[in-house]
């Protein structure tokens, strides 16, 4: 399956992500979520950027956390609302919210 | 152009989440998809007229508007919900609907996609 | 004709929020959903349990007793009298150290025939790859 994970959380879903296996999958970073774009534990980037998989990260979310392009790992690629739209029915047959 | 169901549990004010949703909303009926905009538990709030716009809330009610006038955007809140939370018919804003939850299941049915945000 | 699969993946604790319990409420209500679609077309709904969600479906639970609410034991129960496929996630079951006796498995004292599986994640993988939608909670 063609699977896009609308990631919306630091913390948790990492799980569930951990797990998912899918032909193609994208990971599209939203709300909190935009953590795992950017923030950095002991020095090292998020492990989830380690999945085989597409990122995004949605621009708006990660401006208003005080985020600005330099530090967006360059694993992931920003987008917006409309490429988010383009995405899910272009790119991914299904859509998950994490 | 395809049609978009989304479900939210999120409320209005205290998550981001139904922000989200009406803002991906916009953004698909701005390409010219069709979207369907379910809201059940606290999502419901958004079903409530009379919402005064202050600066530390969200306030999407203009969004919701405009997007109404474009007929193709459509959204219905789960009755049981919104009458738990006292929101009565009378509450309901100008082209909001209020249905059981079987019309999102039927709403998927004909959905390209469907986003179901499950959270909050 | 047609028939749609929805995959309900509940991920969520019950109580605290609403999450679970809408899933299994929402996932219920695909029994009436005719009436807004053609003869013949069809929404069916599965129900898997992963992760911190399988807390959903322990027994003996009291909300009732306490909270003054249904339980998401009671509602787990209902998916399985209106026959339901429910899945629950066996590596998750062994992570927490709990079994079927420990759990809502049929709905038999209410007259159903249907029955829970435990089943290993890759199935609860198969689910969602067969299913036209996914909706987690």
């Amino acid at each position: 399956m063609k699977l896009a994970v609308l990631m919306s959380d630091y913390r948790t879903g990492s799980d569930i992500v951990d797990r998912l296996s899918a032909e193609k999958l994208g990971i599209i970073l939203v709300g909190n979520g935009v953590y795992h774009a950017a923030a950095k534990e002991g020095g090292k980037a998020c492990p989830i950027l380690e999945k085989k998989a597409d990122f995004y990260a949605l621009t708006e979310d990660f401006e208003s956390r005080g985020f600005t392009a330099d530090k967006l790992d360059s694993r992931v690629k920003a987008v917006n609302y409309g490429d988010l739209v383009d995405l899910i029915f272009n790119d991914y047959e299904k859509v998950i919210w994490l | 152009m395809g049609k978009l169901t989304i479900g939210t549990f999120s409320s209005l004010v205290g998550s981001m989440s139904l922000d989200f949703a009406v803002k991906l909303s916009e953004a698909a009926v701005k390409k010219g998809h069709k979207v369907d905009f379910w809201m059940s538990g606290n999502a419901t709030m958004l079903a409530k007229k009379g919402q005064k716009a202050f600066k530390d809330y969200s306030f999407l009610s203009k969004t919701l508007q405009e997007m109404l006038a474009t007929g193709n955007f459509n959204i219905t809140a789960c009755e049981a919900c919104a009458e738990a939370r006292g929101y009565h018919k009378e509450d309901c804003p100008d082209g909001f609907q209020r249905k059981s939850m079987d019309w999102y299941l039927a709403s998927t049915f004909e959905a390209d996609r469907v986003l179901h945000i499950g959270g909050d | 004709m047609a028939t749609k699969k929805l995959a309900f993946v509940v991920r969520s604790l019950p109580y605290k929020t609403e999450a679970s319990r809408l899933a299994l409420t929402h996932a219920i209500s695909s029994q009436t959903v005719e009436i807004y679609l053609n003869d013949g077309d069809l929404v069916e709904a599965s129900i898997s349990y992963v992760g911190d969600g399988v807390f959903n479906i322990l027994k003996n639970q009291q909300a009732g007793k306490h909270y003054g609410i249904t339980t998401n034991e009671g509602h787990a129960k209902n998916t399985l009298l209106l026959d339901l496929k429910v899945l629950i996630c066996k590596e998750d079951l062994d992570k927490f150290g709990l079994t079927e006796e420990n759990l809502v498995m049929d709905a038999e004292d209410l007259g159903g025939d249907m029955r829970a599986n435990i089943v290993s994640y890759n199935e609860i993988q198969k689910e969602m790859e067969t299913a036209d939608h996914l909706l987690f909670c």
